[in-house]
């Protein structure tokens, strides 16, 4: 951005993340001059960050600011979209797919022509039409790169304005589509409420989190491919996604509405916002899952008192980086038989109440999980001098203080789905302001369900 | 023998790309006199190495100006769209004539 200025800049960069870099400069589309500091400035003693600083770092960024400008970026010639690509057999395409890092390692449907005009059928929206311009390539988030990687995934063509929702929420700026290749290596869950759940033969009972079920699995999986196809997050021998460790992709979670109706609760989209009746897709990032949370009781608080224990062990370190941000989200799926004993008494934002008052951690052991993960100068005060916390993270200086570990009790988020016949829950931890949930309505074109059951004879 | 197997004619799925190619921007062979702004993202230990690239550079440029990273603000945080938003206009109030962008690691 700055160097757009007709500011020379240059970079401080990890050589960790050189690869990244090159993609990020490419998607940029401007050359970038950098300063390289090898290896990992947050393992190194006082004495080989100098060291490191002086031999190699300011060097570099030096020579970047008074040398030669960098060189002009080259751009290798691809196949313009909706032209066909490459001819051969399955396994060919197979092959030529890996080869180019176009799949996620599993064998992809070849997307020929005519699947995809399949796809294309159930949209209104025209092929070429545009939802924004996604990170870190700089690629077109276009109607027809949604069919094309809705058909490698496996897909039903029927769940194709599913495919452009779960897309234009994740181009909503709010979700930060430019972090998905960050380290902590979150991935995007896709929460489907609404008709299209029994419609489209979503599972959201026992085994609602497994592969199997082709429509959760498959939009799952569709999203890991578009964020690597369209994105360009690839890991090695690709660049591009940085999670360290990372987490495979999430099949589709759907929400048990009839459960959360007997029960008495509003859905989970109708916490966000949406008339009961509404095709809703949320996507919400994921960074942590808890263990199961079994709990057993007749009353209320015999479950939700379990929930704050296990959550709070879980989460209350990561909660650090929501902090920093002033948001995260826990998301909670009850288990319809546990989500039927606590609705009995108890209202959603009564549990959102109880768990926010129960979960605490101390400033000084959030303070030193912040300066432990990358933040040295990591200041509660700070935080609540520049308004990202409450004024209460700062009430004293008494280091042994207990904080509240969700911010506030309406960032806690419940829906039911899971085993009816279990005592199971479990709960989904968001990366802070890296893709909260975003919800989008599932614009069903007319004649959506007669094209659907016509497929289906 | 010639395979039964059918072929496939299949479709790129990488979609247009919309970035417009930009020169950098001319360097400056010569920083004394000069100001360089300083922009981080307040992680990976900037508390320490800003200072330590301000003493190299300036060892060599004694006649160059920094303008600190508080001045900026944390373009990747909380804030990132107001920071990011106000950045340009503060470039100019401090008359900057390059930057240091940190820290990617």
């Amino acid at each position: 951005m700055v160097e757009r200025l007709g500011i020379p800049t240059a970079s401080i960069v990890g050589s960790g993340f050189l690869k990244q870099a090159e993609v990020v400069t490419r998607g940029l589309g401007v050359p970038l001059a950098i300063g390289v500091y090898p290896g990992t400035p947050m393992v190194d003693s006082e004495e080989v960050l100098r060291r490191k600083v002086e031999e190699s770092l300011a060097p570099g960024l030096l020579q970047g600011l008074t040398g030669e400008a960098p060189a002009a970026l080259q751009t290798a010639a691809e196949p313009a979209p909706g032209t066909i690509a490459f001819s051969g057999s399955f396994d060919e395409v197979q092959e030529q797919f890996h080869r180019n890092l176009w799949s996620d390692g599993l064998p992809i449907v070849p997307p020929t022509r005519e699947r995809v005009d399949a796809f294309l059928a159930f949209t209104p929206r025209k092929r070429h039409d545009v939802l924004g311009i996604v990170p870190q390539e700089g690629r077109e988030a276009s109607i027809l790169s949604i069919a094309i990687n809705g058909v490698m995934a496996g897909c039903r063509p029927e769940y194709m304005p599913v495919l452009v929702a779960i897309v234009e929420a994740m181009v909503d700026p709010k979700f930060r589509i430019q972090d998905c290749g960050s380290t902590p290596g979150w991935e995007p869950l896709v929460i489907v409420n609404g008709p299209i759940v029994k419609a489209l033969e979503f599972n959201s009972g026992q085994g609602v989190m497994r592969t199997g079920r082709q429509a959760n699995t498959s939009v799952g999986r569709f999203v890991r491919l578009y964020l690597r196809n369209v994105c360009g997050y690839r890991i090695p021998p690709g660049a591009g996604d940085k999670g360290s460790i990372g987490q495979s992709f999430l099949v589709a979670m759907a929400e048990d509405e009839d459960s959360a109706a007997e029960a008495g609760w509003p859905t989970y989209a109708q916490d966000r916002g949406f008339a009961p009746g509404d095709n809703v897709v949320t996507v919400h990032s994921v960074v942590s899952i808890t263990s199961p949370m079994y709990s057993a009781g007749d009353r209320a608080v015999d479950h939700v008192q379990q929930w704050a224990e296990i959550i709070g062990g879980s989460f209350t370190y990561w909660a650090h980086t929501g902090f920093k941000t002033g948001l995260w989200n826990p998301l909670i799926v009850a288990g319809p038989s546990v989500a039927k004993v606590i609705a009995a008494e108890w209202s959603k934002d009564d549990v959102r109440r109880y768990l926010y008052d129960r979960m605490r951690v101390t400033a000084e052991r959030i303070t030193h999980y912040a300066r432990m993960t990358s933040t040295p100068t990591f200041s509660l005060e700070r935080l609540v001098r520049d308004g990202i916390l409450p004024a209460e993270y700062a009430a004293s200086d008494d280091p042994q203080r207990e904080l509240h570990i969700v911010i506030r009790p309406e960032m806690i988020e419940i829906l039911v789905a899971g085993d009816p016949g279990r005592n199971q829950s479990r709960a989904y931890m968001g990366n802070h302001i890296q893709g909260p949930p975003t919800s989008r309505r599932v614009d069903l074109p007319s004649g959506w369900d007669a094209m659907r059951l016509a497929r289906q004879t | 023998m010639a395979s039964n197997e059918p072929r496939y004619d299949v479709l790129s799925p990488l979609p247009r790309k919309a970035v417009q190619a930009t020169a950098a921007a001319p360097r400056i062979p010569d920083l004394n006199g000069k100001t360089v702004a300083e922009l981080w993202d307040v992680i990976f230990r900037g508390e320490t190495i800003y200072p330590l690239v301000r003493q190299y550079i300036q060892a060599r440029y004694p006649g160059v100006r920094f303008v600190g990273y508080e001045s900026f603000g944390n373009f990747h945080g909380a804030r990132e769209a107001e920071v990011s938003a106000q950045i340009p206009e503060k470039l100019r109030a401090h008359g900057a004539d390059a930057a240091i962008v940190g820290i990617g690691a």
